[in-house]
C-alpha cells in the first residue's frame, strides 16, 4: 500500500480545489463576523492585509521549498533532525489537526442543529459528519481531491450567488468610518487573523502527490488568491448588509445573508439550499483533514497501513468534539486560541524547518543530490 | 472495500461450514484486512505523451501542442510492436486450440470405421435426434471409396450441403476430370468439392468444434484428414430497430444475434482497414465466439492488451450473454453504475471505437460491450450528436434534470416536508398540509408505499404476457392514481412527485445506470427522512466518493470531470460543442492519434488568402 500511495498523483486543479475548499470553510464558519469583531467597519481592510501577509509568508515558504521538490514537511524534518524531529513535528501537527477538527466538527454540527435540526441531539447530527469522515478517509486522498474538483466550483458558485442575491440590501454607509476601530486594531489585532489561511499547511503535506515545485507554487498562490477574493467579497457583503453593531452579533454570517434573499413571493427563504453547500464543504473539510490526521500519523510512525487507524481516530475525535459543554464554549475555544495562534503552526514552523534544512544542513542535501 | 470477499460455495452446504463462512465474511467486513499486493491496471500516458508533458513543463510553452491545424501524426514506437502483438494474439488463439486438440485422445484415423465409431460415441448417435450422419460412396478415378458426413440438422443450410457437397461427391466425381492427381485427399479438395469455406482438419477436437458451430465434417476412407465445410444456416432475427436506444434522427439499425452480422454492421459503418476484429472464444464447454474490436492506430495498446488479457483469462463452462460477460470483466461489482457501456447501436459502437475504445461482441447477443466507459458518457444518447448542437444541448439539459429528479426528488420531498417547511412558500405549504391532512402515514411511509407500487408496476409490466398488458396499465393507473388518493392513503401531491420521479428515470439513456439510480433513490429517501438536507448531502458525498474512486479499465470513472485532463473530452462532456469544434479525442483514453480533425474542419469557412485560422474561430 505504501508503494501504491506514492504512485498517487494529482494535478494542480485538484490540489487547488482541495486547498480552496478547506480555506473557504472559514467563510461559512463565521469569518466575516470575526473580521467585524477585529476592526469594526474596517473588516474588509483586514482581509486585504491578512491576504498580503499570507502571500508573503507563502512566498518565503515557496522559495525555501524549491530545493525540496516532492518532499513533505515530515521528510524534511527527518532530514535535519532524524526520526526524533520527524516524530516531534508529526505530533505537533497531529495535535493541531485533531484539535481543530474536533472543534470544527462541533461547530458544524451545532450550527446545523441550529439551522435545521433543532430537535435532534448533537451526537446524532455529529454522526452524519463522522460517517462522511470515515468514508472519506477510506476512499483516500485521490477520491477526495477528485470530489473536491467537482464540488468546489459548485460551492463557490453558490456562495457567489448568495452575495449577489443580497445586493439589494447593500447600504454603502455601513462601511464608514473607513478605518473602523482604528489602525492598531486593523494591523495589530488583525495580524493574528492570518490564521484563516492555516489550511494551507495541508499543502506542505500533499507535496509528494503534486510532484513538481511549479505546481506547488501555482497551487499555493491560486488557492490563497481565490479564497482571499471570496473572503473579501463575503466580508464586504456582510458589512454592507449589516451595520457594525448587528454585524458583531451575527452567529453565522453567510447563513444570515442567505436568509435575506427574497425575490418575489415565491423565491423567499431559500436558505435551506445553503444547507447543501454548507454540509458539502463541511464534509469535505472534515474528511480531508481527517485523512491527513491518519496519514500524518502513519507517516510519522512509519506504519505500513493507515486504514486500521481510521476507526480509533474517528471515535477519538467524536469524543473530543463533545467535550465542550456548549456551542459558545466551542466557538470561544476556536476564536480565542486556535484562530489566534494557529498561524504559528501553519506558517512559522514550516519556515523554521525549511530555513534550518536549507541553510544549516546543506551537506546532507548535496549528498542526497549526488546520490540521486 | 470488501472486494476480496470470496464466498467459496461448499458443495454440500453443511451447517458448520456455512457458519464458518459467515464468520469469515463478518471478520472481513468488520476488521482490517491487509490489502492484496497485486497491482490494479492503470491506463498510463503513452511515452511520447509523457515526454511531451515534460518538455512542455520545461519549456513552459503550453501552446506548443496546438500547432496550426495540422493533423498531428504521432510516431509511436508502440505502433510497430502492435502488429507483432496482434500476430501473437492470433497465434495465441490457435495455440489454444491446438492445446485443446492435443488433449483429445486421437486424431483422425485412416480407417473410416474407426472414425465412424468415434463420431457415434462423441455425438451419442442415435440418441441425439438432430445429428445427421450420412454414409455414402464416392467414386475417385474409377475407384469406389466409402465415406460419411456428419452435421447438425437445423444449424446448417441443407441446400448448400446438397448442392455443394453431396452432389459433387456422389455425381460429379464420375465425370472425367483432367488431372493426374493420385492422392485422394488433394483430388477431392482440389477438384471435387466446390464449396468456398473448406478446412482440412486432422484433430478430432477442431472438427467437433466446427460441427458444433454449424459445420459439416466429411470423412473419407483411407484419408487421414477430414474436410470441414462451413455451412452455417440457422434461423435468426434480422437486422431490426434497436429496442433500448431509439432515436428519431440517425440510423435505425440495431445489432442482431449473429456475431458475423454484427461485426459486418460495424465494419459497414466504419470503413477502415485499421479496424481489427479479433476472435476469442470464451467458455470451456460453450466456446462462445466473441470478437474484440478496436482501431489499430487509435486505441491504446495497453488498453487493448488489458481487454484481451481479461477476456482470455475467463474460465467458465458456459457463457451466453453479454450481461454475464460484462460481470466477468468489469472492474468492481459494487460501484453503483455500469463500468462498461452496453449498446445495441452499430453507429454508437463505431463512434466510440473512433474515440479509441475497445468493443467486445458475443455471439447470440445484440448488446455490444464498449469499454472503458465513463460516467458522463453514460448520460449521453447518440442522438445528441445527430441533431444540431443547440437541440442536442437542450436534450442534455432536460435529461440532466430528469436524472436529478429520478435520483433525488422523493428524498427532497421527504426532507422538505419533515425538516425544511420554511423553504416552501406559504401558499404551497398550505396546499400540501391540506392535502396531507387526512393521510394517516408519515410522509416517508407514504412515499415508500407509492415508490414500491411504482416499482411493482414497472417490473410486472415487463413480465406480464402481452395480451393482458393493457390491464396492468388500467390497474396501475387506478391504484396509483385515483383510488389511493380517494382512500386517503396518499396525498395527491405525492402522486405528482412519484410520477415525475418515474418519468425522470425513463429519461436516463442508459438502462443499467437507470437501475443504479432506482435503487439509490430509496437510500436518499431514508437519508432525507433521517436528517433532511444534511442527510441528502451526506448521501451525495458518499455517492460522489464512490463514483470518483471507481475505475473502468484504468480510466477514472468520473474523468474528465475529475481528474481533470489536459485537453480533449470537454467538447462533448455535459454540454456539447458544435461538431466542428470537437477536434481532439478524449485525453483520458490516451489514444495513439489524439486529433480527430484539424482546427478548421470545414474548409469552406476559410478564404483562400487567409490562413491565420480566424475563419474557424468566427464560427
Amino acid at each position: 500500500m505504501a508503494m501504491a500511495e506514492n504512485k498517487i498523483k494529482f494535478g494542480k486543479w485538484e490540489a487547488s480545489a482541495l486547498i480552496i475548499t478547506l480555506i473557504i470553510t472559514q467563510l461559512i464558519l463565521g469569518f466575516p463576523r470575526l473580521m467585524v469583531e477585529t476592526a469594526g467597519t474596517a473588516g474588509w481592510i483586514v482581509v486585504l492585509y491578512v491576504t498580503i501577509l499570507a502571500l508573503l509568508a507563502f512566498f518565503i515558504i515557496e522559495k525555501l521549498y524549491s530545493s525540496f521538490k516532492g518532499k513533505d514537511l515530515l521528510d524534511i524534518s527527518e532530514r535535519i533532525g532524524g526520526s526524533i524531529l520527524r516524530i516531534l513535528v508529526g505530533i505537533i501537527f497531529l495535535a493541531y489537526f485533531i484539535f481543530i477538527i474536533s472543534i470544527v466538527l462541533r461547530s458544524f454540527a451545532e450550527n446545523m442543529k441550529v439551522i435545521t435540526l433543532q430537535q435532534s441531539p448533537i451526537s446524532y447530527v455529529t454522526m452524519f459528519f463522522i460517517i462522511g469522515m470515515i468514508a472519506g478517509a477510506y476512499a483516500g486522498i485521490e477520491a477526495l481531491v477528485r470530489f473536491c474538483a467537482i464540488v468546489m466550483p459548485i460551492i463557490l458558485a453558490g456562495l457567489l450567488l448568495i452575495f449577489i442575491a443580497v445586493s439589494p440590501h447593500f447600504n454603502f454607509e455601513n462601511i464608514f468610518p473607513i478605518l473602523g476601530t482604528g489602525p492598531i486594531d486593523i494591523f495589530g489585532k488583525g495580524f493574528l487573523r492570518v490564521s484563516v489561511f492555516s489550511a494551507i499547511s495541508l499543502l506542505f503535506f500533499i507535496t509528494p502527490f503534486i510532484k513538481t515545485h511549479k505546481s506547488f507554487r501555482t497551487v499555493g498562490y491560486v488557492s490563497i488568491g481565490v479564497s482571499a477574493a471570496f473572503f473579501f467579497v463575503g466580508t464586504f457583503a456582510y458589512l454592507l448588509v449589516y451595520p457594525f453593531p448587528i454585524g458583531v452579533e451575527g452567529f453565522l454570517p453567510v447563513y444570515q445573508l442567505s436568509r435575506l434573499v427574497e425575490y418575489g413571493r415565491f423565491f423567499q427563504r431559500i436558505e435551506s439550499v445553503f444547507v447543501l453547500i454548507w454540509a458539502a464543504s463541511a464534509l469535505i473539510y472534515l474528511s480531508s483533514v481527517f485523512y491527513f490526521i491518519v496519514y500524518v500519523f502513519k507517516k510519522t510512525f512509519k506504519l505500513e497501513y493507515y486504514k486500521p487507524l481510521i476507526l480509533p481516530f474517528a471515535i477519538l475525535i467524536f469524543n473530543i468534539s463533545l467535550i465542550p459543554p456548549n456551542l459558545v464554549t466551542a466557538v470561544e475555544l476556536e476564536s480565542k486560541y486556535i484562530r489566534t495562534y494557529v498561524w504559528i503552526i501553519s506558517f512559522v514552523i514550516p519556515i523554521v524547518i525549511l530555513v534550518t534544512a536549507k541553510y544549516f544542513k546543506r551537506g546532507t542535501n548535496k549528498e542526497e543530490k549526488k546520490n540521486a | 472495500m470488501p472486494k476480496n470477499v470470496h464466498i467459496k460455495c461448499p458443495e454440500s452446504i453443511e451447517g458448520v461450514k456455512a457458519l464458518a463462512d459467515y464468520k469469515n465474511i463478518i471478520k472481513q467486513l468488520l476488521f482490517f484486512n491487509v490489502p492484496p499486493k497485486d497491482e490494479t491496471f492503470i491506463l498510463k500516458e503513452r511515452e511520447s505523451e509523457i515526454k511531451e508533458l515534460q518538455s512542455e513543463e520545461e519549456e513552459q510553452q503550453p501552446k506548443k501542442r496546438r500547432e496550426k491545424g495540422k493533423i498531428r501524426k504521432i510516431t509511436n514506437p508502440c505502433c510497430d510492436n502492435n502488429t507483432g502483438k496482434e500476430g501473437n494474439g492470433g497465434n495465441g488463439g490457435e495455440e489454444d486450440k491446438q492445446n485443446q486438440g492435443a488433449k483429445s485422445p486421437t486424431e483422425v484415423s485412416k480407417k473410416l470405421s474407426d472414425n465412424l465409431e468415434y463420431m457415434k460415441k462423441i455425438y451419442s448417435i442415435p440418441t441425439n435426434g438432430d445429428m445427421v450422419l450420412r454414409e455414402f460412396d464416392i467414386v475417385v478415378k474409377n475407384e469406389v471409396i466409402p465415406a460419411f458426413m456428419i452435421f447438425f440438422d437445423g444449424m446448417t443450410d441443407r441446400k448448400v450441403i446438397n448442392d455443394n457437397i453431396m452432389q459433387p461427391l456422389m455425381l460429379l466425381s464420375n465425370l472425367d476430370i483432367k488431372s493426374d492427381e493420385q492422392d485422394v485427399e488433394s483430388f477431392v479438395k482440389d477438384h471435387i468439392l466446390p464449396h468456398c469455406q473448406l478446412k482440412v482438419e486432422k484433430k478430432y477436437r477442431s472438427i467437433i468444434d466446427e460441427v458444433n458451430f454449424g459445420g459439416c465434417a466429411l470423412f473419407i476412407d483411407g484419408v487421414e484428414t477430414s474436410f470441414v465445410a462451413d455451412v452455417k444456416g440457422w434461423e435468426h432475427r434480422g437486422v431490426e430497430r434497436p429496442n433500448t436506444e431509439l432515436v428519431l434522427r440517425g440510423p435505425q439499425e440495431g445489432f442482431g444475434e449473429l456475431l458475423r452480422v454484427n461485426t459486418a454492421l460495424v465494419r459497414k459503418t466504419l470503413k477502415d482497414e485499421d479496424l481489427i476484429v479479433e476472435n476469442i472464444s470464451i467458455g470451456r464447454r460453450s466456446k462462445t465466439p466473441c470478437s474484440m474490436l478496436y482501431i489499430k492506430d487509435i486505441a491504446n495498446d495497453d488498453l487493448v492488451d488489458e481487454v484481451r488479457r481479461r477476456l482470455k483469462s475467463i474460465d467458465v463452462d458456459y457463457i451466453y450473454d453479454s450481461g454475464q460477460l460484462e460481470q466477468m470483466i468489469e472492474d468492481c461489482a459494487l460501484v453503483p453504475a455500469p463500468q462498461i457501456l452496453a449498446t445495441e447501436r452499430p453507429d454508437r459502437v463505431a463512434t466510440l471505437l473512433t474515440d479509441g475504445k475497445v468493443a467486445v461482441m458475443i455471439h447470440g447477443n445484440p448488446f455490444v460491450l464498449v469499454m472503458p466507459a465513463t460516467f458522463p458518457e453514460l448520460l449521453t444518447s447518440p442522438e445528441d450528436t445527430y441533431v444540431r448542437f443547440p437541440y442536442g444541448n437542450f436534450l442534455r439539459i432536460i435529461r440532466g434534470i430528469g436524472i436529478a429528479f429520478a435520483l433525488l426528488l422523493p428524498g427532497i420531498y421527504v426532507a422538505v416536508t419533515n425538516f425544511h417547511h420554511e423553504m416552501i412558500p406559504t401558499d404551497l405549504i398550505l396546499a400540501i398540509a391540506a392535502s396531507r391532512e387526512k393521510v394517516p402515514f408519515p410522509s416517508v411511509v407514504e412515499i415508500l408505499i407509492m415508490e414500491l407500487a411504482f416499482e411493482l408496476i414497472r417490473e410486472a409490466g415487463i413480465r406480464i404476457p402481452g395480451p393482458i398488458g393493457p390491464t396492468l396499465g388500467i390497474v396501475g393507473a387506478l391504484i396509483l392514481g385515483q383510488a389511493a388518493v380517494a382512500a386517503n392513503i396518499v396525498s395527491p401531491i405525492l402522486i405528482i412527485v412519484v410520477a415525475v420521479t418515474g418519468i425522470g428515470s425513463f429519461a436516463i439513456p442508459n438502462f443499467a445506470l437507470g437501475f443504479a439510480f432506482r435503487i439509490l433513490r430509496f437510500g436518499y429517501i431514508f437519508l432525507g427522512a433521517m436528517a433532511g438536507f444534511l442527510g441528502i448531502t451526506t448521501g451525495l458525498f458518499l455517492h460522489g466518493l464512490w463514483l470518483v474512486s471507481a475505475k473502468s479499465y484504468g480510466v477514472p470513472f468520473m474523468s474528465p470531470l475529475a481528474p481533470k485532463v489536459r485537453v480533449g473530452g470537454y467538447e462533448n462532456l455535459l454540454a456539447r460543442a458544435p461538431i466542428w469544434k470537437q477536434e481532439v479525442r478524449p485525453d483520458y483514453l490516451n489514444p495513439k492519434d489524439t486529433r480527430r480533425q484539424p482546427k478548421i474542419s470545414r474548409g469552406w469557412v476559410q478564404k483562400k488568402e487567409g490562413e491565420d485560422g480566424n475563419g474557424g474561430k468566427q464560427d
